[in-house]
């Protein structure tokens, strides 16, 4: 008997039952979308028709998931602009240094010290390393506080980790999901996956007065199908040579970015965008087997624990150098260590390269704790800040810095 | 007035404007439409949110803000000096004994000097840019009037008393 549609039925029924409870805890959503995908799967049970196992469908969700990825990706795309990450000043790129210097370097020696593999090292530090440019945006906008001077820093510190993320992905899936394992065959398809991103750039760049005209369509039936038609087919293609399909989809957006159709394809792609990058997250619960979390817990406290300290040290130096009150700085480093999408990302990159099992488990519970503490610890800033200021005297220091240099201040 | 526009990623656009009095005031325009409205607040405050509106509910806010809803009634409010000349709106009140006579009637540009250069029917529904003297006053029309003030003012006596 088939019941496909019953079983899919039930996987977005479950994702929209945990999207109305979070809306109700006013929480962010993407816990609950992993949690619920954690406590259904193989290891769960059947109630009648009510298969809560999907082990029919796992199949079909897990290519919903991977669609999500792709849609995440391009719309990422859409919305970066060179030009933009360029305007916004020495203050945001400074920031953005500080940021991925000290949390990556902390990444990594935390990655080595797990013992693992160099390619499982590379992966830990991506996973965290990047926040989640959805639940920070979520949660500036809920608090009311899209018009601090911080935010400024904290949105140009996500942009920031959104270039690192895109180089970061083609250079470590060239090392991860090519099929050879001597030096030279990693180099090899290291150098295609090069030449393949910066030949799509070049060419789609050269492309634009075409692509300009190839878009004009009135019809959004035909419009939508041409774009869906690019993304699938040049990800799709950037799989066959070991280049992660995601970066596939990302360089779509970026040569869609610089045509006239741009906010046309946002807007069309938003409710794609939002359905299945709902199902990502579900999908990516459902891998996990909530029985196998227990190895990973240590592991990943600690690194919840190095990113907690990383991000406020990165956040309160950042927040220093752009002349940023102490308070307001501490707002940075609490904002931005939410994880989410793009943790989750580099670990389904490890899952296809074949790497370590415990990646999976140790992803999961770093983003569930992350992404729970994250938007708690930004609501709660105020209460933080004061307990740590007696220990380390921002406020003191930062009147005496005003005193000796009164001119600069605002 | 000082106004610094900077672009927030995934959110949308911020505009901070410090007014001559020295009010700092935020206006948030989000990707999706709304729009908020912040005031400062002091050092380790966040901002105060003042309001959010939906974007057609900002469009008319900025309509009133712009006077566009209420200026006629304070017929001086409003005017744009390009050395002597004066550009002012003037809304066609039902009491006004001009209503129903056609511009060239009134004989607007001989007894005042003042141009018409454009007149907004009650609804925004019709607009008559640069009219000719054909074209009749209605009642709540919205008019676009040109001339040194003194021309303003001879205009206004015929708007509101007529031929006479």
């Amino acid at each position: 008997m088939d019941h496909l549609v019953m079983e899919i039925g039930l996987a977005i029924g479950l994702v929209a039952l945990a999207g109305i409870l979070s809306a109700k805890l006013k929480f962010s959503v993407i816990p609950f979308y992993i949690i619920v995908g954690m406590l259904v799967g193989p290891h769960a049970f059947k109630i009648g028709h009510f298969d809560f196992r999907f082990v029919e469908s796992a199949e079909l969700i897990h290519f919903f998931g991977r669609i999500g990825v792709l849609f995440l990706l391009l719309y990422l795309g859409l919305e970066f602009s060179v030009g933009r990450l360029i305007k916004s000043g020495k203050s945001i790129v400074v920031g953005g240094s500080i940021y991925i210097g000290i949390n990556f370097t902390l990444g990594l020696l935390y990655g080595f010290l797990t013992g693992l593999p160099l390619s499982e090292v590379l992966i830990i530090a991506g996973i965290t390393t990047i926040s989640s440019s959805a639940i920070v945006a979520k949660v500036l906008v809920d608090l009311k506080r899209t018009a601090n001077q911080e935010t400024e820093m904290i949105l140009g510190i996500i942009m920031f980790e959104d270039v690192f993320l895109a180089l970061y992905i083609s250079i470590v899936s060239g090392l991860v999901l090519s099929s050879s394992s001597s030096l030279g065959g990693v180099l090899l398809s290291a150098l295609i996956a090069l030449v393949f991103m910066l030949g799509v750039l070049i060419v789609g760049r050269k492309l634009v007065p075409q692509l300009n005209r190839w878009l004009d369509i009135r019809s959004n039936e035909l419009f939508l199908l041409i774009v869906f038609g690019s993304l699938f087919l040049i990800a799709g293609f950037a799989e066959t040579i070991h280049v992660a399909e995601a970066i596939g989809a990302l360089l779509v957006g970026l040569v869609l970015a610089e045509t006239q159709h741009a906010h046309r394809i946002e807007k069309l792609i938003l409710p794609f965008r939002d359905f299945f990058g709902a199902m990502f997250f579900f999908s990516f619960g459902l891998t996990i087997d909530p029985t196998a979390l227990g190895g990973a817990v240590w592991m990943a406290l600690g690194a919840v624990a190095i990113t907690l300290v990383g991000n406020f040290a990165a956040g309160m130096l950042a927040g220093r150098s752009a002349g940023i009150p102490p308070y307001a700085s501490a707002k940075i480093g609490l904002t931005i260590v939410a994880r989410g999408e793009f943790s989750i990302i580099m670990a389904n990159l490890a899952m296809a390269g074949g790497l370590a099992a415990i990646i999976q488990p140790f992803a999961a519970l770093y983003v569930l704790i992350l992404a729970i503490l994250g938007p708690l610890l930004t609501k709660e800033s105020k209460w933080v800040f004061r307990v740590l200021d007696p220990i380390f005297k921002f406020n003191a220091r930062y009147d005496r810095r005003q005193q000796q240099a009164p001119e600069t201040s605002s | 007035m000082d106004i610094r526009e900077t672009y927030l990623p995934g959110i949308g656009k911020k505009f901070q404007i410090k007014s001559r009095g020295g009010d700092v005031l935020i206006v948030v325009v989000h990707d999706d439409g709304r729009r908020e409205c912040y005031m400062e607040a002091d050092r380790d405050n966040d901002f105060k949110p003042v309001f959010s509106l939906d974007d057609d509910e900002a469009r008319m806010l900025a309509s009133i803000v712009g006077g566009m809803q209420y200026k006629p009634r304070a017929l001086e409010n409003i005017e744009m000096v390009l050395d002597d000349l004066i550009i002012e709106w003037y809304r066609v009140e039902p009491t006004y004994k001009s209503v129903g006579s056609s511009i060239g009637q009134l004989g607007v540009r001989n007894r005042s000097g003042a141009s018409v250069l454009a007149v907004v029917e009650k609804g925004g529904a019709t607009k008559h840019i640069n009219p000719g003297p054909d074209l009749v006053l209605t009642e709540e029309a919205l008019l676009i009037v040109a001339g040194e003030r003194s021309q303003q003012k001879a205009f206004r006596d015929i708007l509101k008393n007529g031929c006479e």
